[in-house]
């Protein structure tokens, strides 16, 4: 669980985590629609390989990756598997499971393909994005681009107090789980539910502790943000560059297919 | 003049709890004061009047000589700043830097004080290699100085205090308390902390009140205090460890003892007076290796 949210790897110092949020955002988002709005499978893929690539540069804990993986990998197999049973006409082969036949279909599984390639470029995009940003820089950016103020400043909260809840769960679980708690099905059942009642709880009394710890520091009713310095040259070059590049790909993607 | 004056405060909670009855507080600039009071004896009822966060049923609470409610709340919180006892309900950014700078952008200051706030800040409490830190790396102690120090970017001239050393191991303790020593003595700023904690007051307190179910029930420095061993057991404190070791020797086995020593200084002295001379080998701490 805490592998999942770990931000560790965006305070390290390296030639990604210095790169100006902005641009990282800009380019992490022309990505995403190239990637999205992609007609083969060859883009997203390449995102793919490039964002894999620079998280292995990067030494990214393949323990880390995998785990940020794991749903969409699994969403990528149920779509193309259902995409290749329920879509097309040109069959490939046949299941035959009892007395029900299966068949498996060619158009069907470019479909499956095409999509599964588009969950994993544009979830690798965001997950490197995610490895070399900390949150607050994001939020930053975000705020920058006129992103409302509330929406950010509970995103902010919630990305703080997760940390703080997960702590909290881990330890009443353990509590839980030392006195037996989740011996038998019904017993952690009732204590599972007891820890989700704790959990809410708990959030509602740190909200309030938070607000009043707040209010003594002169908040208003809206969380000011830090400004960020203008954009370096170099960070100007990176991000059009990139964007250049994903762009160009894109329309080559759109010549070869149009 | 006076940085704090309650008088005659009460406070009763909504399901009818009366956790203060006609408490009189009074704080002069630059002292440190320690609240001294059992779980439940109205001492963090007492802080949330002090800043504002409750309002009195009854009696008056004054700070620098303004009543509380005519001061606006940039005003009072430029006046009264209070660290919570469990960091965790105080640092809600998500670094250490966004976390100092949050109160100064509130008072919608330049970015260059800001910024110079935020130094000056952690330098104080000797946190400045943590300003990039994310929060919920921190650890504990970190966690206690950086919320110190958000408080402080306010530069409030009054500094309270809520178990400032709850959940610190002894050397954090140790560390927190000399900070505020610092603070105080150096800075000039006035600190009141509320406290269960008895073993370091002594070193550190001007004075102390002691709070027992929502009543003061003495006020003084700490030798006046602590000497009154049925007030203190009245409150459910007890008195500092080194003292309680004195007091049994002078009660149980007759050990000539005057007073009563608060502090291990204190006390050494007065059993060096009492050890024969002949048993004492003066310089033994230099000669070891």
């Amino acid at each position: 669980m805490f592998d999942l949210f770990s931000d560790i790897f965006t305070y390290r110092d390296n030639a990604l985590t210095r790169i100006d949020p902005r641009a990282k955002l800009v380019i992490a988002l022309a990505a995403l629609i190239a990637v999205v709005t992609a007609e083969r499978i060859v883009l997203p893929l390449s995102v793919f390989a490039i964002s894999l690539a620079a998280v292995a540069v990067l030494r990214i804990p393949a323990k880390l990756v995998a785990v940020r993986l794991a749903a969409p990998l699994s969403l990528v197999a149920v779509l193309v598997v259902i995409q290749m049973f329920v879509t097309g006409t040109t069959p490939l082969f046949t299941l035959a499971l009892g007395e029900w036949q299966l068949a498996a279909k060619a158009e069907g599984l470019r479909q499956g393909a095409l999509l599964g390639a588009r969950v994993l470029g544009a979830v690798s995009a965001v997950f490197l994005l995610s490895v070399v940003t900390p949150a607050h820089r994001i939020f930053q950016a975000l705020r920058w681009f006129r992103i409302s103020r509330n929406w950010l400043e509970i995103a902010i909260l919630m990305y703080r107090y997760i940390f703080v809840l997960m702590e909290r769960v881990s330890d009443l679980a353990a509590a839980q789980r030392l006195r037996l708690g989740y011996r038998l099905r019904g017993r952690a059942l009732r204590s599972f539910t007891a820890l989700v009642g704790a959990t809410i709880i708990h959030s509602l009394e740190q909200s309030q502790r938070t607000h009043e710890a707040m209010r003594l520091r002169g908040y208003r009713g809206t969380m000011p943000f830090g400004p960020l310095p203008p954009l370096v040259r170099r960070d100007r070059l990176i991000l059009t560059l990139s964007v250049t590049v994903i762009v160009s790909a894109r329309l080559l993607e759109w010549g070869v297919t149009g | 003049m006076r940085a704090i004056d309650v008088t005659g405060v009460r406070f009763t909670y909504d399901d009818g709890t009366e956790a203060l009855c006609g408490v009189d507080f009074h704080v002069s600039e630059g002292e440190f004061v320690a609240v001294l009071g059992s779980n439940g004896s109205g001492k963090t009822t007492l802080i949330g009047l002090l800043v504002g966060l409750l309002k009195a049923k009854a009696g008056q609470v004054c700070i620098g000589g303004r009543e509380i409610g005519s001061l606006s709340t940039e005003e009072l919180y430029q006046r009264v700043g209070l660290v919570f006892q469990n960091p965790t309900d105080q640092l809600f950014a998500a670094t250490v830097e966004e976390d100092v700078a949050f109160g100064p952008r509130n008072l919608n200051l330049a970015e260059d004080e800001i910024q110079a706030r935020v130094t000056e800040a952690l330098a104080a409490v000797a946190a400045l290699p943590l300003r990039s830190r994310a929060i919920h790396h921190l650890s504990f102690g970190e966690q206690k100085r950086v919320s110190l120090a958000g408080v402080m970017a306010m530069r409030p001239s009054v500094l309270i205090l809520d178990e400032p050393t709850a959940g610190l191991d002894p050397a954090g303790e140790g560390q927190m308390m000399q900070l505020l020593k610092k603070l105080n003595r150096e800075e000039g700023m006035t600190v009141i902390l509320a406290t269960h904690s008895v073993d370091m007051l002594p070193l550190f307190a001007n004075r102390i009140y002691v709070l027992s179910h929502g009543r003061v029930l003495q006020e003084g420095p700490s030798e006046e205090i602590f000497c009154h061993q049925e007030m203190i057991d009245r409150a459910k404190l007890r008195l500092p460890y080194v003292s309680r070791l004195m007091y049994e020797m002078k009660r149980h086995d007759g050990v000539p003892i005057d007073g009563l020593p608060l502090t291990i200084g204190e006390a050494r002295a007065q059993l060096l007076e009492l050890i024969p001379k002949g048993l004492i080998l003066p310089g033994l701490e230099e000669q070891r290796p």
